[in-house]
């Protein structure tokens, strides 16, 4: 399929006007007439001349010597960078062409020297010695990549879908890991420090004389002698000796901390500390989605139900397990058949008569308004359930009976968790009704089993917000929030969110071993039975898990602010978790028949993380700025609300710095400059997201011909807005008839994609 | 299962390597210790080959349908030696640029007449492989043909060129990450 005649044309118009330096030109006819250069580029062309011809097509005539002189300086640019790896040669080959034959080579790099100073030398070797010492810390850092075989192993086993929900796991536990640094360093080091006399430093206390000493009234419990089950139910609960422990919010009590030669300001930190691992876990997020972003941005519903797609790209070649790979492929057969289904239903459709459409859209609003109501009363029996549980948490515990007792501590837990368990089955049986596609009925209930988790998180802070605030008489009007019931009102929050977290994890455990692993031992042993037949062995639903270790996360950063040991807990929970899953998927589940595309999954994972994370702002930001921090406890005692003590240090800033900040912080800067850092921020990823307008030509009159003329026939791209405007300067290699334009495509193409030699 | 002489590699040569493939040190590494353990006793392992078999019989490749077709296409003279190994690892990396990865899986799915296109009967074998199976319904693979060729056959000549499914691939979402093979063990 050599293709002579397109290799001779294009040498032919090869002419040195190029550069002006003689020393590369020389170097660049010389090689060209080397009969082994030839010969690769004889078989270069073959390969990606394919390109070459439809490139022919597409440049003007009148402008062929710049194609010549673009490919000129390219070539240079290729003999020595690192594109040399995007040939499609074998190694032999592309060593070849990088270096050239050996003699002519040596005398270049002869020449090259004299003309180096010694400053280059220097420079060229320092540079060697520093990518040296790069590859060897990129070798110690994969090293330490945290769970790299099992994940490996998974991956293998049971293909990229569910590898991709481990390494999401894994993305959470480092994040936690690291939040929880960030946290130590600056709040807790400080203060374990003093407490254990390390260093020689003492707590600041700062009475202050502005507030009413009612709202300092903070009654202990007794200290006697516990019994251990009160003991357990502290445990569980977070309250009684937990309760000051530095679990809680209400353990940091001190306005600074004293060293030798400075003070340090312990309320600043906690607050900027918060602000800080808020931002950094909200940064990191976005990295990693717009990673996952440059591999492809189209993501409407066509191009995952591309045939091309699912043909040539259906199968996983990491599998590397024999079951895995009939699974594999039967997962595909299913997948063809039922896209022809789908076919055939949206043919159905098409044809729907008006009566039919209007009966449709009448039901799909009566399930609709459905969702909702179910929605409203899962809210209004979490709100119940809070207003109880807190209610009756003040009568006396422990002359209650031990099982009532953690029924009442945990009764919202256990209420969120119970509609969280319903709820997607009531929606997975609505919306067979609705009479969607089944790609979209897929989305349509994960997105509103997304909505439920998260929006019961939401009901229960706002449930306790309510409580504190709401004051029926004069007497807590003082303070601000209802100090009588709560006069630590923090460490109720943080008691709430530690809750949730221990029950979650009390929960997965329970499940996976009281329900996943009698169900496998029933099916391998009793499977003569129809019915355990029918309910068949776990599948490992990955929306599922992935929508319960969100909600696991979101909790934690509401929390982390009221209690500054969550994220280590978190982490704990987490790791625990993986095990826990993994052994699980292993030993009892089998994957799931119908495949969940892991191209999406990453950037589904992160976009439902981000809507925890802009969730768990609201109620962190109200209680920062809105709601006055209790006066009986906390960092925050001498201050209105928390957001305070920034104003506050600002002010005691020398003037003119003080200025600066006033001045960056109002809304006249404010304002333009985020808009300006999301340009740039834009701008980052140019040629991805423009759009690249491509338009494929065909040249009319060429014959269908297999073989050695095909390679002439037309296919080409323009690559802008101009190509459509320019078709009639364009015309057919070879002949004078005018190209006439087939398809127009709008895509977003990946930037490497537009690199390509067209 | 013989062993090569042991000739750890030298940085250069790693460097060398890094260089004109996609590949990380410790892959390099990785598979110059699968392949020192599969070639034959006492070779030194730049001279060494290992036939199709052996190589598709490695691990990564064992249960790929396209196996038979990917060793084709990587070997030379129906042998592979350590270089092209290295090449075929090189485009299966994760670190590889897509139109490389294009390139090749054009040249893999390109069958039966190697001709360079991809003719209906091609697609009608990659199904087959795809299912496991020759015995597909021939109205699932007749509709299925027809529906790939209405998607991205631009000319209407009943073929894809290569222009034509790079065009395809470039829109497939799945592509890079379904390409793909991480690990060369033993």
């Amino acid at each position: 399929m050599s293709d002579t005649s397109s290799v001779s044309g294009w040498d032919s118009h090869r002419d040195d006007t190029s550069d002006s330096s003689v020393f590369t030109s020389m170097t660049m006819s010389f090689l060209q007439e080397l009969p082994s250069y030839r010969s690769l580029i004889r078989r270069r062309t073959t390969i990606l001349g394919r390109d070459k011809t439809g490139g022919t097509l597409l440049k003007p005539a009148s402008s062929e010597n710049r194609v010549s002189s673009e490919a000129g300086r390219s070539e240079k640019e290729h003999l020595g960078s690192q594109s040399i790896r995007k040939y499609a040669l074998n190694i032999s080959e592309k060593r070849r062409l990088r270096f050239g034959p050996q003699r002519f080579f040596r005398e270049i790099q002869e020449a090259q020297v004299k003309y180096l100073s010694e400053w280059d030398q220097w420079k060229q070797y320092s540079t060697k010695s520093w990518k040296r010492f790069i590859e060897e810390a990129k070798e110690l850092a994969s090293h330490l990549e945290l769970w790299k075989n099992d994940i490996r192993s998974i991956e293998g086993k049971f293909g990229t879908g569910i590898q991709s929900y481990f390494s999401f796991l894994r993305f959470l536990v480092i994040l936690n890991l690291v939040i929880f640094i960030i946290i130590f360093l600056f709040i807790l080091l400080p203060i374990i420090l003093t407490k254990y006399k390390i260093t020689d430093s003492t707590f600041l206390i700062v009475p202050s004389n502005e507030v009413d000493m009612r709202c300092k009234v903070y009654p202990m419990n007794s200290t006697g002698l516990i019994y251990f089950y009160t003991y357990m139910i502290d445990l569980l609960s977070g309250t009684g000796f937990l309760e000051w422990t530095s679990l809680f919010y209400g353990h940091y009590t001190v306005d600074g901390v004293k060293f030798k030669n400075f003070t340090y300001d312990l309320p600043l930190a906690y607050l900027l500390s918060t602000v800080a691992y808020l931002a950094l876990s909200l940064l990191w997020i976005v990295k990693r989605s717009v990673e996952g972003f440059k591999q492809n941005l189209v993501r409407s519903e066509e191009q995952y139900q591309s045939y091309c797609n699912k043909i040539f790209a259906g199968w996983d070649f990491c599998i590397t397990d024999e079951s895995t790979a009939k699974l594999k492929h039967s997962s595909i057969l299913y997948e063809l058949k039922t896209d022809l289904v789908e076919e055939r239903i949206r043919q159905k459709v098409a044809q729907r008569t008006p009566e039919e459409t209007l009966r449709i859209y009448s039901l799909r609003m009566l399930l609709n308004a459905i969702v909702i109501t179910v929605l409203a009363a899962c809210f209004y029996a979490i709100y119940e359930a809070t207003i109880f549980s807190q209610e009756h948490m003040k009568k006396e515990i422990n002359k209650m009976v031990f099982g009532e007792n953690l029924l009442i501590l945990y009764l919202p837990s256990i209420v969120i968790t119970l509609a969280n368990f319903i709820t997607p089955i009531i929606f997975s049986k609505i919306i067979r009704y609705e009479d969607y596609s089944p790609a979209f009925e897929i989305r349509l209930t994960l997105l509103r089993c997304v909505f439920m988790r998260l929006a019961t998180i939401c009901a229960l802070v706002f449930t306790l917000g309510s409580k504190i605030t709401f004051c029926d008489n004069e007497d807590c009007r003082v303070c601000g929030y209802n100090h009588k019931l709560y006069p630590c009102w923090e460490n109720q929050f943080g008691q709430e969110m530690y809750k949730l977290t221990i029950f979650d994890l009390i929960i997965n455990l329970a499940v996976t071993l009281f329900v996943e692993f009698p169900r496998k031992l029933l099916v391998t042993h009793c499977s003569s039975w129809k019915l355990i037949r029918y309910w068949g062995q776990q599948e490992f639903g990955i929306p599922d898990n992935v929508l319960g270790i969100v909600y696991a996360q979101t909790i934690c950063w509401i929390g982390s602010f009221f209690s500054p040991l969550l994220p280590a807990i978190a982490t704990v929970k987490f790791i625990i978790i993986f095990y826990v899953k993994e052994i699980s998927l292993m030993y009892t589940c089998r994957p799931s028949t119908r495949p969940f595309r892991a191209s999406n999954s990453n950037f589904f994972f992160l976009l439902v993380l981000l809507i925890g994370l802009t969730l768990a702002f609201i109620p962190l930001g109200i209680s920062m700025t809105h709601i006055p921090s209790s006066k009986a406890c906390g960092p925050f005692t001498n201050y209105n609300i928390s957001w305070d003590v920034v104003p506050k240090t600002v002010s005691t800033f020398p003037s003119a710095l003080q200025t600066l900040i006033h001045s960056i912080t109002s809304e006249a800067f404010a304002v333009p400059f985020f808009i300006v850092i999301w340009q740039l921020r834009l701008s980052d990823l140019p040629r991805v997201t423009q759009p690249s307008h491509h338009v494929l030509f065909h040249c009319p009159g060429w014959s269908t011909q297999t073989g050695s003329d095909s390679t002439q026939r037309a296919v080409g791209y323009g690559k802008s807005r101009q190509a459509l405007s320019h078709s009639e300067t364009y015309s057919c290699s070879g002949r004078d008839e005018k190209p006439t334009k087939l398809i127009l495509n709008t895509i977003l193409v990946p930037s490497k994609l537009t690199e390509l030699p067209y | 299962m013989g062993q090569c002489v042991r000739h750890p590699m030298s940085w250069e040569e790693l460097e060398e390597y890094q260089a004109l493939t996609f590949l990380t040190r410790n892959e390099i590494l990785c598979i110059h210790d699968t392949f020192c353990k599969l070639c034959p006793r006492g070779k030194y392992y730049k001279e060494a080959t290992l036939t199709m078999d052996q190589i598709s019989s490695l691990p990564a490749l064992r249960v790929n349908p396209f196996r038979d077709r990917i060793c084709r296409v990587f070997s030379h003279d129906d042998v592979f030696s350590f270089e092209d190994v290295l090449g075929m690892a090189s485009v299966f990396s994760a670190q590889a640029c897509p139109s490389l990865k294009i390139e090749y899986a054009f040249r893999i799915y390109a069958d039966i007449n190697e001709n360079g296109f991809i003719d209906e009967d091609d697609l009608k074998c990659i199904i087959q492989r795809l299912l496991n199976t020759t015995n597909v319904g021939d109205e699932l693979l007749n509709n299925l043909t027809k529906h790939i060729l209405g998607e991205s056959d631009m000319d209407n000549d009943h073929m894809l060129s290569f222009s034509e499914f790079e065009h395809a691939m470039s829109k497939s979402p799945d592509f890079m990450n379904s390409f793909r093979i991480n690990c060369w063990d033993l």
